[in-house]
């Protein structure tokens, strides 16, 4: 099969562990030091701005390694797995995004939504097809 | 798409794992193949038919349907 460029194998525990290590940084900004001088400050590397940046850049760095690493064996059903879930991604984040634009009167969430919905929703239906695949193929012995 | 790889997998005595070893995918592929669940490419459907000694025909046929 034809080699499509994906990142290693080992990627994916990296990729958790900057989704994992952002929660609690996140945790922190919300209800910790940070709260108070936050408000107000339009500068673009006011504290606050760098440090969403930071925590957005770690959870956006983190879901796209887990995302786009490469199976222990990547062959043409995985990569056929692999878009069809990128096809739904695609799907429920626009769906998601055109119904808040109607709905919601708030632009400041398109840019979080945007940032994790799709690759998020394209892990849980990867990981959720292919361990389908091996339930049906444990059941066959 | 049908198949008879399960059958030809018994005549010649090879498990699912040494099919996808010889032909390089998974097993869950194989297996996804055998239960009709997976369409595979021209390319892995001729290196199967390869690994039988068979004509393509002989492997894979086309249903009504398609």
């Amino acid at each position: 099969m034809k080699q499509h460029f994906l990142f290693p194998y080992w990627s994916r525990y990296l990729g958790w562990g900057l989704v994992i290590a952002h929660a609690p940084l996140t945790m922190i900004a919300r209800y910790g030091i940070d709260a108070e001088d936050a408000r107000g400050t339009q500068n673009l590397f006011a504290g606050n701005h760098l440090f969403f940046m930071c925590t957005a850049l770690l959870m956006a760095t983190g879901l796209f390694l887990v995302a786009f690493a490469k199976e222990k064996v990547e062959d043409e059903q995985i990569w056929q797995i692999r878009l069809d879930s990128l096809r739904w991604a695609i799907y429920v984040n626009y769906i998601i995004l055109i119904t808040s634009l109607v709905f919601i009167n708030d632009t400041g969430h398109i840019l979080q939504l945007n940032l994790w919905v799709p690759l998020l929703f394209f892990i849980i239906r990867f990981r959720w097809v292919i361990f389908r695949l091996n339930q049906s193929l444990s059941r066959e012995g | 798409m049908k198949n008879n790889i399960r059958i030809e997998r018994a005549i010649k005595n090879v498990t699912q794992g040494d099919l996808a070893n010889q032909v390089g995918v998974s097993r869950q592929t194989i297996n996804s193949i055998e239960s009709n669940k997976y369409v595979p490419s021209t390319v892995l459907a001729l290196k199967i038919a390869r690994v039988f000694g068979k004509a393509l025909e002989d492997v894979f046929m086309l249903e009504d349907g398609d």
